[in-house]
């Protein structure tokens, strides 16, 4: 008994500090929730796309992501389309992906805009505005930039033009 | 300094042992017995496992932890720290946007701004808080293994013969002639005191006779049911584990409850005013109006099925269902939905339009017509309607192209193309808005007639008020899910058990020698040191020594 005193104590301390952090830890830094700021990780989602396929973060996996809240009533969303597309076309060949997430509305509705604008890029549903919320957008447009390695670079809130867009874009590919 | 800690009996005792582990001789003390203090029996004298010659820092910390000193002070601030966290309201009680920076100031002055400052607004969520929890739990957990090990050891390998001073120095005592030989008394001492429930152990002319030893293990049950109790309380924010959360549930929608697997639909609410003759006088003045009573009619489904799958519905079960009203939630394993609040709102969420031959008068029947996800082909008698488009909130923009203006079924427009006997080849378009203001307001027949195609051949029309259906009202919801609290229960449950095993049994153990016919009789028992003189008394009666219940103590008032 006397041997193995030294042992337990070690053991007994080390699970105390390990399981006390972790208590502490999620205290501090809130657990799961709260909304996902720069340098956060993107929440997951699972979501249906226009093309009747699933999109999830990991189909993505080592590519850079442009996350665009959007719907077809926001006049905003509807005015930076074309420069999205325009991105899209310029940077798809470098590993960037842009998501153009919609919120809430139904299927007509999405199909009619998209063959109107003739946008292209994978256009994902999130009916229940589960992944809004998720991803704590309050205005819309909101268009969040997460680069190859998976961590939110920046976070737009409102239109983006192109120009601006072209410069999100470079920083994110550039960047670790 | 190293002390020489072998007893004369021979036995090697460990560093700071009271009496010696095996004769109970008291150790560190003068050699001529002169002290008649009463001894020190907690752990049986044997020392707490932490206590070495030379502490590192590891022992340090051990130490720290091990102390009883410690541990009560913890208590105690962690006491006053809960205390101080129920003045004033604390932020998790907040369920809309509130600014916590601004209220508390605002609401309770400067006073109120400390409070913040010092981080008592979120007393029980702050890192010092958990930190003294862990602490404590630490401490619960150190303090028992230090002790719990060497009492252990002590009591499970007892000698029977004792040391005189050991004997003369308990509570309970008498030394008295006895006739015979002592061995022969001793045997005859075994029956009466298993009589009286003990479980007696003879040596030659000693004797040891003990009961309820596991009362000695209450306190120990009791920290095992803290330490229990104290995991579950800090790993409730486990993901799964916890939710606290105030979710929006539409009449006649079945709605997520996110991160769960659980579905609730809201099949009606209803509200119940109170009317002017039921209000006080105070509330008529102010004109309000108060809810006497609300309630939700609620069904909870489960998902069973592709529930994570977003190219199929989810298939869901139901499993609970449940009036729900305020106090009166509704209750599922675990997930709980209480009645917070309410709004009343007018939302369009169906119609069904009947197709009218505007030339026959002949009425071709009904179709459901969602705001949400409608259905895009119908067939109405011979005719077949395809909804090209769909306006939520119509209306024009620059270009005078339609456009929706918003989410929200405010003016809805639904624009199909109809195929069917007296119509072109390819179809006609029609346009409609199900609202009458909104028909004449964006002029529905104007629009048709420029669409053209149908030329006044067919009408929708709106028949029975049950041919429009609304969400009257959104029943605002707290969801609760505390899995942690069977644990919560389980631990205070073993505490309960702890106390129970300490509070109505005491350990109680009878030492005797017989030396040169002089009988030594030392008792000791963990409380209720009456009942134990009179047992002792009423033993040395049935042995034939008429002693006076009071002269056995041997002094000391404590009781």
């Amino acid at each position: 008994m006397g041997k193995a005193r030294r042992p337990v104590q070690i053991i007994i301390l080390t699970l105390i500090v390990i399981l006390g952090g972790y208590a502490i830890g999620t205290a501090v830094f809130g657990g799961e929730k709260g909304i996902p700021q720069a340098g956060d990780k993107p929440p997951a989602f699972n979501l249906r796309g226009l093309d009747g396929q699933v999109h999830n973060l990991e189909k993505y996996q080592g590519k850079a992501l442009v996350i665009n809240f959007w719907a077809t009533w926001c006049k905003y969303c509807v005015n930076e389309m074309p420069a999205l597309q325009t991105q899209w076309e310029k940077w798809k060949d470098q590993d960037v992906v842009i998501l153009g997430i919609n919120t809430g509305e139904d299927d007509l509705t999405v199909a009619n805009f998209v063959k109107q604008t003739g946008v292209d890029f994978p256009i994902l549903f999130d009916k229940k505005n589960e992944i809004v919320r998720k991803y704590g957008v309050v205005p819309m447009p909101t268009t969040f930039f997460v680069n190859k390695r998976g961590k939110i670079i920046s976070i737009h809130q409102g239109e983006l033009n192109l120009k601006t867009l072209n410069q999100q874009i470079a920083t994110l590919v550039a960047s670790n | 300094m190293i002390k020489n800690t072998k007893c004369e009996c021979g036995h090697q005792n460990p560093v700071g042992t009271v009496l010696c582990e095996a004769c109970g001789k008291p150790q560190y003390e003068e050699a001529d017995h002169s002290s008649s203090e009463l001894l020190e029996m907690r752990y049986d004298g044997v020392a707490r496992r932490s206590q070495r010659a030379n502490p590192n820092f590891i022992d340090k910390i051990w130490n720290f932890f091990s102390s009883v000193k410690v541990a009560v002070y913890l208590i105690s601030i962690t006491l006053v720290a809960a205390m101080l966290g129920t003045v004033f309201t604390q932020e998790t009680m907040f369920v809309k946007n509130f600014d916590p920076s601004t209220y508390y100031k605002q609401k309770y002055g400067t006073i109120g701004e400390i409070y913040y400052m010092l981080g008592l607004s979120d007393t029980y969520n702050s890192w010092w808080f958990i930190l003294l929890l862990v602490m404590i739990g630490a401490s619960l957990v150190i303090c028992s293994l230090d002790r719990v090990l060497p009492l252990y050891r002590a009591l499970s390998k007892q000698k029977i013969r004792k040391h005189m001073q050991f004997l003369t120095r308990q509570r309970v005592v008498y030394q008295g002639p006895v006739s015979g030989r002592g061995e022969e008394w001793v045997n005859r001492a075994i029956a009466p005191l298993k009589k009286k429930g003990y479980r007696v152990h003879t040596d030659g002319g000693a004797l040891l006779a003990e009961k309820q030893r596991f009362s000695r293990w209450g306190p120990y049950v009791i920290h095992i049911g803290l330490i229990v109790f104290l995991l579950a309380v800090l790993f409730r924010g486990l993901p799964g584990l916890h939710l606290d959360e105030h979710y929006w549930f539409p009449e006649g929608e079945i709605t997520q409850i996110p991160d769960t697997n659980y579905y609730l639909k809201n099949e009606k609410f209803t509200v119940e005013y109170y009317t002017e003759d039921e209000m006080s006088d105070e509330f008529k003045q102010k004109g309000k109006i108060v809810p006497k009573l609300f309630e939700t009619k609620a069904v909870l489904y489960q998902c069973v099925a592709s529930c994570n799958d977003p190219l199929k519905e989810p298939e869901l079960v139901e499993v609970d269902r449940h009036n729900i009203r305020v106090n009166d939630p509704l209750s599922y394993k675990g997930l709980q939905a209480y009645q917070f609040d309410f709004e009343e709102v007018t939302t369009l969420r169906y119609v069904q339009p009947t197709l009218v031959d505007q030339e026959t008068g002949e009425v071709y029947g009904k179709f459901m017509l969602r705001m949400n996800d409608p259905e895009t082909e119908y067939d109405v008698g011979p005719y077949h309607l395809k909804l090209k488009d769909k306006y939520l909130d119509f209306g024009l923009d620059e270009n005078n192209k339609p456009i929706t203006k918003s989410g929200e079924p405010n003016a809805p427009a639904f624009l199909f193309t109809i195929t069917g006997p007296g119509l072109p080849e390819d179809g006609g378009q029609f346009i409609y808005f199900p609202f009458l203001q909104q028909q004449e307001l964006f002029g529905q027949d104007k629009l048709n007639e420029a669409l053209g195609g149908i030329n006044h051949k067919l009408r929708f029309d709106m028949i029975a008020m049950e041919d429009v259906d609304f969400i009257h009202f959104t029943s605002f919801l707290n969801i609760r899910i505390d899995r942690a609290m069977p644990f919560v229960w389980t631990g205070l449950g073993i505490v309960m058990v702890g106390l129970i095993m300490g509070f109505y049994w005491q350990h109680r153990r009878i030492w005797l020698r017989i030396d040169d016919g002089i009988l030594t009789l030392g008792g000791h028992t963990t409380k209720n040191w009456f009942g134990m003189r009179r047992e002792v008394s009423s033993f040395l009666e049935t042995m034939g020594i008429e002693v006076d219940e009071k002269s056995l103590d041997n002094g000391g008032n404590r009781s």
